[in-house]
């Protein structure tokens, strides 16, 4: 099919918008296969300069330009000034690579990166001129597919989607996309593409092929959907992309003109976190832990320096600094880097693994903030959390920081966990103030004065697919009183105290836990004017007062009510392959204040993953057991370099990568749809850059 | 500041069509890229945070594109000014291309103050049968309202064939006007004094030469 070019459309509307290189396309190392038979749009729900940074719409563009006779182009969200001309002028929402309209592809995927871009799902369907329901959709409108984090509790985003997929989208997408493809061909009606997908491709889920029950059958049911067919799967189990570890790490990429929030090559260099924090849904999302090899990384960072210019590499993962190879990986790369003015920065950096030697493989000359996440104050908070970090992991990083010459230190802590007494609050207080003595202490006594420590509170979300999924979130008045005893109880000047906005965790803890009934309130609140950030209010304020008592909702109640682990919950049917049974018995361990080890490192935790996926824990060297133990405790799921040759290019010259002095520097935690949903890009302050976090 | 021991590459290149509508700062950082995908061996600044030794001649308004801008690039080996230039545009988009490179002398003057006199050529959405040049065009800067007069600025006649309208302004060290303030209030002015029609409007805007004094 010929589609439109709203080129000509569009560019008289840029002259008097902010960031017109958003919109321009041309950008260097973006791929045009506008003649491929098979067109699919991949959307980020968000501008520009979020959505294109994100790696999961990198690798699924890629993908998709990868399969025979298919073609993938992006499409972002306008920003408001734009979005209003656009409506105003009557111009649809467009893709970058053609200018083409959305609604003219074959297929339009949108990512679901985090419950706050539920309104932005609307506005896109919307401003592209696509029937907001799934039922109202005709023959020729494209297949609306989502994916991405989100996608662990669909139902609030059920009506507006014809599929869902769950899990890791490399193979699955094209899988589905080829099907589409074949049924379109064949003449195949919607209805039919729909209930195939359901039938063939793992991990897809379509809401319209389930009967949505009440709570009583529901509860006796065990759960809330029952399929409408027979081949339809009653439970929907992730998808996990086996081949990851032996894939190439060099994921091609768009260099934008305009900055955009991770503006920098992206090398994931592992996958999976299994430390087993029991809030967090990204650690029990990417199971099992996958890595890649030193040489396939490295190579990676060679290839993608050359190929892009870029001045900084980052080597992503939730938990970089677990690779069983890291200190290889930084040494080559840093030489790599040598002279070139190129920083290596490594994000989400364990605060028990940065000792010493991390301290000088990450330092450069440019020592910006450091952040560490011990996440409670107290060691039997973190217990129950089962971080696994002690007082003395904090204050052995502190001092290898400090000495290494860093000045600054962000702490990072949630407020509102499970079982959190006051006692627990004052202990943030605590720890923050002897972390600062520490500090202090390990810096020459001419340089005491610009030592800085400050504390980033988050109020705790209760995630779908974790231990925690059965706890309430406290009420944002309850957040406010524990700040404010946080910040009574820290008497230090060069302490300060930071806090994230309980309206917006609260939004955050409605999506994530509530059932297909959100839906229509989501619905409502963009009608009445949400869009980006501004729709929080429309749940808090009067016109979110409004939106609930028109539908007959009650917010409050799902986010901050306590349930009952034996109560069947509205996302049931979905499943990260970590077993029910396993996330209950996680819960039970936190109420008795007992840790679960690392499986990567010890022994298996029978979370289930590898046996329901049929995949292995794949380490490229053993992960050493943790102080006391000697010798690697047995796993039977965890393989040691049952990897293979890598598929990769061969590397380019160092010298191509031109120039020396390694820089560390900034990585802050901006999830990308792949990665760490715990931090929302509307946590801990859009795109501040300039820390190394470390969870 | 000026290491002898280094090559000071003074690059020219084009910036058209859709990308006239990137920021100086989306170009500066574009082309550095472009220098590191070349693989040039471009000199390192010593100290807190080392960058690449580069420096931009004078900004361009948003929406206004160049035929014969540049930029100097500090090189710590010599490479043939050919070779230079053939591995820019190898690394560079067709819309931000490099034209030509040659060496130049360190005490030459910087960049961003070698050539303050600009020309511009601008198409117009279809031919006024006359120009009003206006004698004083008001901007906002940082909120203030300031009133440039024309005459300061304005070196010689504005030319104007058919739809093509051609003119030239110097900055001073005090300030500037900007081409794209003095073009708006150029066609409000001709369009008030009935030589155009309403909605009077750039097509193209670009500047096409930069000189000394």
């Amino acid at each position: 099919m010929a589609r439109t070019n709203l080129w000509p459309r569009v560019e008289p509307l840029l002259a008097s918008i902010e960031r017109p290189a958003r919109y321009l396309n041309h950008e260097w190392g973006c791929v045009v296969k506008d003649d491929a038979p098979f067109q699919f749009c991949m959307i980020y729900p968000d501008t520009y300069e979020l959505g294109q940074a994100n790696q999961a719409v990198r690798i699924l563009v890629n993908a998709v330009n990868a399969t025979e006779g298919m073609g993938a182009e992006r499409a972002f969200l306008p920003a408001v000034d734009m979005a209003d001309l656009m409506r105003d002028a009557g111009v649809p929402l467009f893709s970058l690579e053609s200018c083409a309209p959305v609604a003219e592809f074959d297929a339009v995927g949108i990512t679901l990166p985090h419950e706050l871009a539920a309104t932005n799902i609307l506005e896109t369907l919307d401003l592209a001129g696509i029937p907001l329901h799934s039922d109202e959709r005709a023959e020729e409108d494209p297949i609306v597919l989502a994916g991405g984090p989100c996608a662990y509790n669909p139902e609030p985003y059920a009506p507006f989607f014809d599929v869902i997929l769950v899990g890791e989208g490399e193979e699955q997408l094209p899988e589905a996309l080829s099907l589409i493809r074949t049924l379109r061909a064949e003449g195949a009606p919607r209805a039919d593409i729909l209930r195939a997908l359901a039938r063939e491709v793992g991990g897809a889920y379509v809401p319209s092929l389930y009967r949505w029950r009440d709570e009583a059958e529901a509860q006796a049911a065990g759960s809330w959907v029952e399929p409408l067919f027979d081949d339809v799967p009653p439970v929907v189990d992730k998808r996990v992309f086996e081949g990851f570890a032996t894939s190439d790490a060099y994921e091609p990429m768009v260099v934008p003109y305009t900055e955009v929030v991770h503006d920098r090559l992206n090398v994931e260099v592992l996958r999976g976190c299994a430390r087993g924090c029991r809030f967090c849904q990204a650690g029990m999302m990417y199971r099992p832990v996958r890595e890649r090899s030193a040489d396939n990384i490295v190579s990676a960072v060679v290839r993608g320096l050359a190929d892009t210019g870029y001045d900084e590499v980052s080597l992503t993962s939730l938990s970089s600094t677990d690779h069983s190879q890291i200190a290889e990986i930084l040494t080559r790369v840093n030489g790599a880097c040598a002279g070139t003015g190129v920083r290596v920065s490594v994000p989400s950096q364990r605060l028990d693994a940065f000792g010493v030697e991390m301290a000088e493989l990450v330092a450069g000359q440019k020592k910006g903030g450091l952040t560490f996440a011990p996440e409670a104050g107290t060691q039997r908070l973190r217990d129950v959390i089962n971080k696994n970090v002690t007082e003395d992991d904090l204050f052995s990083a502190i001092d290898a920081a400090f000495a290494a010459g860093w000045r600054r230190c962000k702490l990072y802590f949630m407020v509102g966990l499970p079982t959190e007494t006051d006692d627990d609050i004052k202990g943030i207080a605590s720890l923050a103030q002897r972390a600062y003595d520490r500090a202090k202490a390990a810096v020459p006594p001419e340089q005491r004065g610009s030592v800085r420590m400050s504390v980033s509170c988050a109020v705790f979300v209760p995630k779908a697919q974790t231990p925690f999924q059965w706890d309430g979130q406290i009420s944002p008045e309850e957040t406010l009183r524990r700040v404010g005893l946080l910040k009574r109880s820290v008497k230090y000047k060069a302490v300060d105290v930071h806090y994230h906005d309980p309206a917006t965790s609260f939004v955050e803890a409605v999506m994530s836990r509530g059932g297909r009934e959100v839906a229509a309130w989501v619905e409502e609140a963009w009608r009445r004017g949400a869009r980006f950030d501004a729709w929080t209010e429309h749940f808090n304020g009067e016109g979110g007062t409004g939106a609930a008592e028109a539908l007959g909702r009650d917010p409050p109640a799902d986010a901050q009510t306590d349930i009952a682990t034996d109560y069947v919950l509205p996302w049931n049917h979905i499943t990260a392959a970590v077993s029910p049974r396993f996330l209950a018995r996680e819960r039970a361990r936190a109420a008795e204040g007992v840790t679960t080890p690392d499986c990567t490192f010890e022994q298996c935790s029978a979370c289930g993953a590898c046996p329901t996926l049929g995949a292995d824990i794949q380490l490229q060297e053993e992960r050493p057991a943790t102080a006391g133990e000697s010798g690697v405790a047995a796993n039977p799921y965890r393989t040691v370099r049952a990897t293979g040759p890598v598929a990769v290019g061969a590397p380019s010259a160092p010298e191509a990568v031109a120039g020396a002095a390694s820089e560390p520097e900034a990585a802050a935690e901006v999830p990308e749809a792949l990665h760490d949903p715990e931090r929302g890009p509307r946590g801990e302050g859009e795109g501040s850059s300039e820390e190394e976090a470390m969870a | 500041m000026a290491d002898p021991r280094l090559f000071r590459l003074r690059v020219t290149f084009r910036e058209t069509g859709r990308l006239a509508l990137l920021s100086h700062l989306e170009v500066a950082r574009a082309l550095e890229r472009a220098v590191r995908r070349a693989g040039l061996p471009y000199a390192v600044s010593q100290g807190f945070s080392p960058h690449m030794r580069i420096a931009f001649g004078a900004a361009l308004p948003v929406g206004v594109g160049g035929t014969a801008e540049f930029f100097d690039l500090f090189l710590t080996d010599y490479v043939a000014p050919d070779k230079a230039l053939a591995a820019l545009q190898e690394a560079s988009p067709a819309d931000l291309y490099p034209t030509a490179a040659r060496y130049i002398e360190h005490k030459d003057p910087a960049a961003s103050v070698a050539c303050p006199v600009s020309t511009y050529e601008v198409e117009l959405s279809e031919a006024p049968r006359a120009l009003v040049v206006p004698e004083a065009v008001t901007v906002v800067r940082k909120k203030k309202e300031k009133t440039l007069a024309v005459a300061d600025y304005l070196v010689g006649p504005v030319a104007h064939q058919g739809a093509r309208v051609t003119f030239t302004l110097v900055s001073k060290p005090t300030g500037s006007l900007r081409a794209d303030a003095f073009a708006r209030e150029l066609l409000a002015a001709t369009v008030a004094a009935g030589h155009g029609a309403e909605g009077l409007h750039p097509t193209s805007f670009l500047r096409v030469e930069q000189r000394a004094e």
